[in-house]
């Protein structure tokens, strides 16, 4: 017998873990969560806050897309004065009062 | 009376017919005396055998073989279209016959529906590498960070759209082992990607910035945070220096704000906090 080409040299440890790698008890999963419970009787009740919802906004008439065009040169922030630039809370400290304070 | 022919078991039976039919007459000659009864009374008297089922079954030898056919379905063939032997309840419905597809009905869809989207256009199910092809790179942190949260929401749920379009062209060139336009839309799907990860980059840095900002504004004199009256209440000297041009940082992030793609509407941008 000969274990399969995959298993040859050191490359065991990149494969993906599946159930034959680990004892029982192992759950992999699909990386979703659960959107209910199971019952002792072995039903299972869906828990309506735990469900996904998408709030997809209304696009009509957005006119954005998902690209740039490559005649725009990547801008660059400035921040003079500023350690932290963007994250600077004094920045938006400040731009908040100059949009009056209303959010 | 009984005939020599029928075996010696019967000749009682058809004896004792014989004698019945004798006495038959009398009966019938007192209802009503018909010369036609009579003739029928003198063929029954003629009768060969008895007719009782019972006694006619076939005599079998113990330990005979069986003689029941086990083949319930013989002389059933397809090849000579025989049908079963027995009739079924729909054998006098009519069989269907089939229509060419061209003569069926129209099957109304809704033109509009959201899972058009999933289509680069009504025609084909997937666009040409060309297409593919033409499509600028991503926007970049800096960009985003001039856009509302109302632009960074819809702009994710385009990047989204955009995602389920190319991932249906991929799937249908995989079906259809086109086996070209993979590279072109792999380019095109890393540039979305990028989009939708520096969507997630700018507001993680806005959301922490607001952290700080709170934190920043509780020790802030012209701001209430109590929730009761106004939030900001500028005074006259900051109010004469937000006039003239005194924060430079933030103005320059104003000025800086030339969005390379087509904004909605100055207004619209004017209105929502652009931070």
């Amino acid at each position: 017998m000969q274990p399969t080409r995959a298993l040859l040299g050191m490359r065991y440890r990149k494969l993906r873990l599946t159930t034959k790698d680990v004892n029982k008890g192992f759950y992999k999963g699909t990386g979703t969560g659960a959107m209910g419970r199971h019952t002792k009787y072995g039903g299972y009740v869906i828990e309506w806050d735990r469900v996904r919802t998408y709030a997809c906004p209304d696009l009509t008439g957005f006119k954005l897309t998902p690209f740039v065009t490559h005649n725009v040169k990547p801008t660059y922030g400035q921040y003079e004065g500023s350690k932290l630039g963007p994250k600077d809370p004094a920045i938006y400290l400040a731009k908040w009062k100059a949009e009056n304070g209303l959010d | 009376m009984a005939s020599p022919a029928i075996m010696p078991s019967m000749g009682a039976v058809v004896s004792r017919v014989s004698s019945a039919a004798m006495k038959k007459p009398l009966q019938f000659t007192s209802r009503r005396a018909t010369p036609p009864a009579k003739s029928r009374l003198q063929q029954q008297r003629f009768a060969p055998i008895s007719t009782t089922a019972s006694l006619l079954k076939r005599h079998t030898y113990v330990g005979a073989r069986s003689n029941k056919d086990m083949s319930k379905k013989r002389g059933e063939s397809a090849l000579r279209r025989t049908g079963t032997r027995w009739r079924l309840s729909m054998s006098d419905e009519p069989l269907p016959k089939p229509v060419p597809r061209e003569q069926l009905p129209q099957i109304a869809t809704d033109e509009n529906h959201g899972l058009w989207d999933f289509f680069a256009d009504r025609r084909s199910v997937a666009a040409t590498p060309e297409d593919d092809a033409k499509h600028g790179r991503g926007w970049t942190v800096e960009e985003l960070r001039h856009k509302s949260w109302d632009d960074l929401h819809k702009l994710w749920w385009v990047c989204v759209k955009e995602r389920n379009r190319i991932a249906t062209a991929n799937w249908e060139r995989t079906k259809s082992k086109l086996g070209f336009g993979e590279a072109e839309s792999a380019g095109r799907d890393a540039q979305v990607k990028l989009t939708m990860r520096n969507i997630k980059h700018c507001l993680t840095e806005r959301f922490y910035a607001w952290e700080d900002a709170v934190e920043l504004a509780k020790k802030d004199p012209e701001v209430d945070l109590s929730g009761n009256g106004p939030a900001f209440t500028p005074t006259e000297f900051l109010e004469e220096e937000a006039a003239a041009p005194a924060e430079p940082v933030g103005n320059a992030e104003a000025a800086d704000a030339v969005d390379p793609s087509t904004i909605p509407s100055p207004k619209l941008q004017g209105e929502a906090p652009r931070v």
